[in-house]
């Protein structure tokens, strides 16, 4: 299973006002607060975070189908940063994920799997897919050999993805 | 306050981060925010806080979870109202 999240930092921008008062008290823990009130690009942070949630949700929503608004039970924390890549987990009961965050000037992009040997196997699929929805889950056939793979998608703004494994 | 109201005042809170018009003008109660309005996730939280405001109540994580559709929004309204 994988899970991902882009987000368009221009749109984002213009449709979000994260320092409205109450906004990062509803989303962010204590310490992912601390995290963004601290850094050098709280804006980038806040997004950063957001989008290991969101990935992580899909996965989470998927395995338990269970579905709901509860960011903040969707703790993040980070393990490593190699350049611009952010590894980290994201922990919801006792569940864990990993997770891949690319940092760009222009997006955020996060891919959620439920082992670090996965990252090796992600497939990047063209956006006119063909796509089928089963439970209002999506899914791909693999052409090579009939298999149904759960994909995740995320767009925003300028920005499309779909992902499998 | 009675639950038309109560759907008039969700219908102004939800119409700026509406994404699907058809679905915005035929809102009712089993309107779904995220599916059917297309409202971005990062925005529901924006919903939240303006309903916070709008009706002078505070909404606990908990019912925070299943704020997805028109239907439980109003519930969660009439008894966040009814708790005051």
């Amino acid at each position: 299973m994988i899970g991902n999240d882009i987000v368009d930092l221009a749109l984002a921008q213009k449709d979000s006002n994260w320092r409205r008062h109450g906004f990062l008290d509803k989303i962010f823990t204590e310490k992912e607060q601390l995290l963004i009130l601290k850094s050098e690009y709280p804006e980038t942070m806040v997004w950063n975070l957001w989008s290991r949630k969101e990935a992580s949700y899909k996965i989470y929503n998927r395995q338990t189908q269970k579905r709901g608004y509860f960011p903040l039970q969707l703790e993040c924390f980070t393990v490593d940063i190699i350049n611009d890549f952010y590894y980290g987990n994201v922990i919801i009961n006792e569940q864990i994920y990993f997770t891949k965050t690319e940092i760009t000037s222009q997006y955020i992009n996060t891919i959620a799997v439920l082992k670090v040997s996965d990252f090796d196997s992600i497939q990047f699929l063209k956006s006119n897919t063909a796509i089928q929805k089963d439970n209002g889950l999506p899914f791909y056939r693999d052409p090579k050999n009939a298999v149904l793979k759960p994909v995740s998608i995320s767009h925003h703004g300028r920005f499309e993805q779909i992902v499998c494994i | 306050m009675d639950k038309q109201e109560i759907i008039e005042k969700l219908r102004s809170i939800v119409k700026p981060y509406s994404n699907n018009q058809n679905a915005f003008d035929n809102l009712t109660e089993s309107t779904d925010f995220i599916s059917d309005l297309q409202i971005n996730s990062a925005n529901l939280v924006d919903v939240i806080l303006d309903i916070e405001e709008e009706f002078d109540i505070v909404i606990d994580n908990q019912s925070m979870e299943r704020m997805l559709d028109v239907q439980s929004a109003i519930e969660i309204i009439e008894l966040k109202l009814s708790e005051k």
